[in-house]
């Protein structure tokens, strides 16, 4: 069963989604307005999906859905009466998986949350994968860095001194970019 | 870095760029997954935009289940595994697999106990006599059913007269166990790659036999091996993963520091996890048999020797295939040539191997003459399997002249 972290941000005291999801059997946390520290409250309730119903999303309300996004990602599904669209594409920056406005009915909660999860998984893998890419570039700039100041220091050339940074590498059980950390640690410390 | 700083770069912004930038790659703590680890941990694989994320396996049936679920992307492989599965004898539904590079050639040997040695078993003649006189059957192990060290154990005893499958008992023992079930007295004998085998000479368990050159120099052994689902999936991957292991594999051999830096390097717990005094002898071509002989290998392990190591030959492929023929792994002739064609991933390497520098002979085929005397070329892989006197073939069809 799906556990839903439901976040009611409307002036009504129960909000209009928590018997829809009910019935339709998904295990309903619930909280009211967005006085609480979501982040927090995601990492004690560990929900599979967030819902955040909202007359219209405010800064402190994006705000909170970034935090969530960035440190323990989890599809996040607004439903919302707001149609601005300025304000729907600043949502989904923020991380927002599905983006609904109006019309809750009990029988389309189960779609609208099987597309935000697939949604959801797909910008994750995407992300890891700029991720990865960002780290790998850095690295070889970082080996790069290091080359250019062996080549100086050694007066050598470039594959010479590949070669003089791989074997002392390799001969200390380290991985290239720990031999070029060190190198520039150490032409830093020499000035 | 022999290529221009431009190639690369230029290369991973093109078209060309991987599909897939972050590979699973799977090895075994054998001395011969030397290139693949120097490949993933001294930025080989960066320039072409790929990180290579080492994942060592415990066996080579953990490594094939994870090749074949897409765990892992790619693998240091027995080229005899890679050829079972493909053909539905390695354990698993039959999966199309892919062979893109030769990894090495040579360096794994067939050892026998103490035990035996204080019989007086010291030489493949002692050994025959002993094996048609004694009971019970002696027990050997090798790495894998359907792998290279199964194949040259059995090619091996054969060459000596004595019928691997029914005069002796063979176990499958994973590589990095080999050392322990012999001192458990578990086994008599085995056959596996380095370091296992200088492992057990070292500490004085056991005595190397033969060396697996000694029944084909230059023989194959492992490869880099992925499903065929993946080189089609992500075929710049497959090409710029070949790229880089061949880079790391001519910097292996262009120096002697180079080898020494990297048997240093492969003693490391994560790798192989085995001292350096087992791990850099043999790699730079020095053996000590436990009994007293020592000699420079000329056909020691080799990873790159200007690409022909490393050129998937189709013949190399064909004569796994001959070799389960005969021991009746396989009860029918496959199509060799075409199942060749269909694994050895040519193309895809010749285009690797000419963007890094490295020769890529337009030979499918190579001939090489094994140790009973026989030369295989690839010409004729149906005659060839049928043509030996022992074997376990189990149908009744006529046989060669030279049986």
């Amino acid at each position: 069963m799906l556990r839903i972290l439901l976040i009611n941000d409307t002036a009504k005291k129960v909000g209009r989604l928590k018997t829809a999801l009910t019935e339709a059997g998904f295990e309903v946390i619930d909280e009211s307005g967005l006085t609480i520290d979501l982040p927090e409250r995601v990492e004690t309730v560990r929900p599979d999906v967030i819902l955040i119903d909202t007359e219209s999303p405010s800064r402190d309300v994006m705000e909170q859905v970034v935090l969530v996004s960035r440190d323990q990602p989890r599809p996040i599904v607004m439903f919302t009466d707001e149609h601005d669209p300025g304000v729907m594409r600043q949502a989904i920056k923020s991380g927002v998986s599905a983006y609904i406005v109006e019309g809750i009915h009990a029988q389309r909660l189960q779609p609208i949350l099987d597309v935000a999860m697939a949604r959801f998984e797909s910008d994750q893998a995407l992300r890891a994968q700029l991720h990865a890419r960002d780290q790998q570039l850095a690295e070889r700039k970082r080996i790069e860095l290091a080359k250019g100041l062996l080549m100086k220091m050694k007066d050598c050339n470039e594959e010479e001194a590949y070669t003089l940074m791989r074997r002392q590498a390799m001969s200390r059980q380290q991985k290239l970019i720990q031999v070029a950390e060190q190198i520039i640690a150490m032409s830093e410390l020499l000035g | 870095m022999n290529e221009p700083s431009a190639g690369p770069l230029a290369w991973v912004n093109g078209s060309d760029a991987p599909e897939k930038t972050e590979i699973s790659l799977g090895f075994m703590a054998l001395s011969d997954c030397a290139s693949v680890v120097v490949a993933a941990t001294q930025g080989f694989a960066q320039p072409y935009g790929l990180t290579l994320n080492l994942k060592r396996q415990s066996s080579w049936a953990n490594l094939r289940d994870k090749l074949v679920s897409g765990e892992l992307d790619a693998a240091h492989s027995l080229y005899g595994l890679i050829y079972a599965v493909h053909l539905g004898i390695g354990g698993v539904a039959a999966t199309d697999m892919a062979v893109l590079m030769g990894l090495n050639q040579n360096g794994q040997s067939i050892n026998l106990s103490h035990g035996l040695q204080g019989l007086g078993v010291t030489g493949p003649e002692a050994l025959h006599r002993h094996v048609h006189q004694t009971r019970p059957k002696l027990t050997f192990a090798q790495t894998f059913p359907t792998g290279t060290h199964a194949m040259w154990l059995y090619y091996w005893l054969a060459s000596q007269g004595i019928h691997p499958l029914l005069e002796v008992d063979s176990v499958v023992v994973p590589p990095p166990q080999m050392v322990a079930h012999l001192q458990a007295g578990r086994i008599d004998g085995f056959c596996v790659g380095e370091p296992w085998s200088a492992s057990a000479v070292q500490q004085d368990l056991g005595f190397t036999l033969a060396t697996t050159q000694t029944i084909w120099p230059d023989h194959p052994e492992k490869v880099l091996g992925c499903t065929r689902a993946f080189v089609e999936q992500y075929p710049n991957t497959a090409r710029a993963l070949v790229m880089a292991i061949l880079e790391a594999s001519r910097f292996i051999e262009d120096s002697l520091e180079n080898r020494r830096s990297t048997a240093q390097l492969l003693s490391a717990p994560q790798y192989l996890d085995a001292p350096l005094a087992c791990i850099e002898p043999r790699l730079l071509g020095d053996y000590d048999d436990g009994l007293g002989n020592r000699w420079h290998d000329p056909h020691a392990m080799r990873f790159h020797g200007d690409g022909e190591v490393n050129l998937p030959y189709l013949s190399d492929g064909m004569w796994f295939m001959t070799q389960f023929r005969r021991w009746g792994l396989l009860r029918d002739d496959p199509d060799y040539l075409a199942v060749a064609r269909q694994v050895q991933q040519l193309d895809l390497y010749r285009e690797a191997a000419s963007a890094v520098g490295v020769a890529s002979l337009g030979k499918e085929m190579r001939s090489s003459q094994l140790i009973d005397g026989k030369v295989w070329n690839g010409s004729d892989p149906a005659g060839y399997a049928r043509s030996f006197k022992l074997h376990a073939m189990s149908d009744n069809s006529p046989r060669l002249a030279n049986c």
